[in-house]
């Protein structure tokens, strides 16, 4: 029998008796056999808990892999262990591959892919074929196929009409439609946020304003259709403003907002590092506040990876043709961290909240039930080294840095991974 | 020639952000030792003997590499000429290996122009040789910010408490932006006038006057630098005609004298004629534009000449 005794440990799971309390948890097969005060035996493997937090595996709901089509950038097995050391048991992957994900076969490809590893990944399927944002893909069918929610990607839907009757018709199977919110037109070709930053970097500007008209439209397409709404890494003050609002008027929307977002800000491109190149671009400081607040006060409520590896050739280039993201699912905890987010507040953005917006069931953490969890050290200090760094993309500004926040251990489908 | 102690702050020259106070006087002042050396029957100083400069461009200009040539070889630099088209992973060589190519060659400095805003930035990490920046994107123009300062200078003795006016498209200028890092440097003040639309809507915040009436702005200044109509940097209209810009923004004789006290008038050149500025403006004694592309050369050799003793 395979027996892993965790001493000592605090509990963060809302749905368990044992929340916020120090205890001895023991995993035998895959199965949380008992939680209390345990003593050990021989054949026990035991890690002492001390200073560390067991809660519900973490679960991200915006990560890029490149399968199929764009496996240079990284594939199933190199993305999945990036995962796993990142704390989560559960992904949602974006469609932005080639071909997309806009039918049935490449949601099944996906999901027999991927079929009993420790982490559980689950496609989101295009809102149009093709990711073209014409007309619509075949959004029940793939829901049938497995996947977990819509939306185009990284591409905005520009055509407001396909964006009504795609939350309109997914209301019809409860479906739920994602809106990655960018004013195309307003956004042009911007570079980087519109600011003061911009302005020195002689770099044409991406302005709040190209997110947050598009956060209205799509919050009144939402209320006018009565759907409901998730809105991707949103980024400004504004955006938070205008979903707190909505959601107090009644209309029923989620969103959530990128790790990187919570830390910095558009004067990390004063060396023109193309590492911090991401879309939407890092904003100001008075952004980065506003974000804090609405993960606190609950607008917002889940933190993503928006993990989106590159091959060096699309970032070690001009600034200007550099591609967009960082690989994320590494660093999403010491970032959360470094925002000064409590380890509660964590779990409930990273672990509890994104399944509640998809309706996936995940089992409390108590005895009898299967263990799908992470246990995780606040405090420990680790180097982010290449032969860390298991995705098979380089594309991250914290390469060779010192973190603090460390995944110990990752527990699910009866498989472990133990740092 | 200056004193050898002298040293820039930097080993390359990318753009006006990097220079200190010192580093731009002693420019200015070594240009002024060099203009000398260029109005000499035998214009030509041994300096840079030794020393291959790669002047790389990747956007089209004739008096930048003009000017760039014509000090390298007053150093007696050797130098090669490369244009090509900016090319990105669709479309070609990267820029790391176009330029590391040059060097295999064994060149030492590199003079580059490009289309994006930090692509000389991206270089300097990248390779060994120096650096001068002849313009990325809409980012800095050091050098012609330092020949405008040097004009500037050599017209009233100083820069410090000057009254600058740059007027036009600064939205899509490079020389916009390292002109008011570098007249800031040196004291004076500068205000950006133009169309609404070709200003950038934070520009206030780099501590500039704004102003959208060009009366208004020549009123007030003492030196107005019309910046050329970059159309082909225009990826969208931003006015509806240039005959409308014209205008609005045009400078002719007649605005000219009606102010009522002297203004100089400068342009970093080529010059839209009839656009930006009519001919008897340009053609008037209150033009200093061709001083400035004399004073290009002076300034452009001081710059190699600086960063050669940085090596």
């Amino acid at each position: 029998m395979n027996k892993l005794l965790i001493q000592n440990v605090t509990i963060l799971d809302k749905q368990s008796e044992h929340h916020n309390k120090v205890a001895d948890v023991l995993i035998a097969d895959g199965v949380i056999s008992e939680i209390g005060k345990l003593g050990t035996s021989e054949d026990l493997k035991v890690l002492d808990g001390t200073g560390q937090y067991l809660s519900p595996g973490f679960f991200d709901m915006n990560v890029n892999f490149g399968e199929p089509g764009l496996e240079t950038k990284e594939d199933i097995e190199s993305g999945s262990l990036a995962a796993m050391t990142g704390g989560f048991t559960g992904l949602a992957l974006m469609p932005n591959t080639q071909p997309p994900v806009h039918s049935k076969s490449e949601v099944a490809y996906l999901v027999n892919r991927s079929k009993g590893n420790l982490v559980d990944i689950f496609p989101l399927g295009s809102i149009s074929r093709d990711r073209e944002g014409k007309e619509l893909a075949e959004l029940y069918d793939m829901e049938l196929a497995g996947a977990i929610a819509f939306t185009d990607g990284d591409r905005p839907v520009n055509d407001a009409g396909l964006m009504s009757r795609a939350l309109l018709y997914s209301k019809g199977f409860d479906g739920l439609v994602m809106s990655y919110a960018e004013d195309k037109n307003i956004a042009a070709n911007g570079q980087m946020n519109e600011g003061v930053n911009s302005t020195l970097l002689g770099m044409k500007g991406n302005p709040a304003l190209a997110e947050e008209l598009m956060v209205i439209r799509d919050l009144y397409l939402a209320e006018y259709n009565d759907s409901r709404i998730h809105f991707s890494t949103i980024s400004t003050a504004g955006s938070v403003d205008l979903i707190r609002q909505a959601r107090q008027r009644g209309v029923r929307v989620t969103c959530d907002v990128a790790a990187h977002h919570l830390v910095f800000t558009d004067e990390m491109l004063s060396g023109f590092d193309s590492n911090y190149k991401v879309k939407p671009p890092l904003r100001s400081s008075s952004d980065v506040e506003a974000l804090l607040v609405g993960l606190k006060d609950g607008t917002i409520d889940a933190i993503v990876s928006q993990h989106t590896p590159h091959e060096k050739e699309f970032k070690d280039v001009e600034f200007e043709i550099a591609s967009n993201g960082i690989i994320g699912l590494q660093t999403v905890l010491p970032l959360a961290l470094k925002a000064g987010l409590s380890p509660e507040l964590i779990v409930e953005k990273l672990a509890v909240n994104p399944r509640k917006i998809l309706k996936l069931e995940i089992l409390p953490i108590c005895a009898g039930n299967d263990a799908n969890c992470v246990l995780f050290d606040p405090n420990a200090e680790w180097i982010y080294s290449n032969e860390f760094n298991f995705s098979r993309s380089a594309n991250s500004p914290f390469l060779q840095q010192t973190l603090k926040g460390k995944v110990t251990m990752v527990f699910n489908n009866s498989k472990k991974f133990l740092s | 020639m200056p004193d050898q102690a002298q040293k820039l702050s930097t080993r390359h020259l990318l753009g006006i952000k990097d220079l200190t106070v010192n580093d731009i006087e002693l420019i200015l002042d070594t240009a002024r030792n060099f203009k000398d050396v260029i109005n000499r029957p035998i214009k030509k100083v041994p300096s840079l003997r030794d020393i291959t400069i790669a002047n790389i461009f990747f956007e089209n200009s004739t008096r930048t590499k003009l000017s760039f040539e014509l000090a390298e070889k007053r150093l007696s630099a050797d130098i090669v000429n490369f244009a090509a088209s900016s090319s990105s992973v669709s479309k070609g060589e990267t820029l790391i290996d176009t330029v590391n190519n040059i060097l295999a060659m064994k060149v030492d400095m590199v003079v580059m122009r490009h289309p994006y805003a930090g692509a000389g930035v991206f270089l300097s990490k990248h390779i060994k040789a120096q650096i001068v920046n002849a313009g990325d994107g809409a980012h800095e123009h050091p050098t012609q910010a330092l020949l405008d300062a040097f004009s500037i200078r050599e017209k009233y003795g100083e820069v410090a408490g000057k009254k600058v006016a740059i007027i036009g498209d600064v939205l899509h200028s490079r020389v916009a932006l390292s002109n008011i890092l570098c007249l800031q440097k040196l004291g004076a003040e500068v205000m950006v006038c133009g169309p609404t639309t070709l200003i950038p809507k934070y520009i206030g915040a780099l501590g500039v006057k704004v102003e959208h009436n060009l009366l208004k702005a020549l009123k007030w200044c003492d030196v107005a630098n019309m910046l050329r109509i970059q159309l082909e940097r225009q990826d969208i209209k931003y006015f509806p005609s240039l005959r409308e810009y014209s205008m609005m923004y045009g400078l002719n004789k007649q605005i000219l004298d009606s102010l009522g006290k002297e203004i100089t008038v400068m342009h970093p050149g080529p010059i839209n004629r009839g656009v930006e500025i009519t001919s008897d403006v340009a053609d008037s004694t209150q033009s200093i534009i061709l001083n400035q592309v004399e004073n290009g050369v002076a300034v452009r050799m001081a710059v190699l000449y600086l960063l050669a003793n940085q090596r």
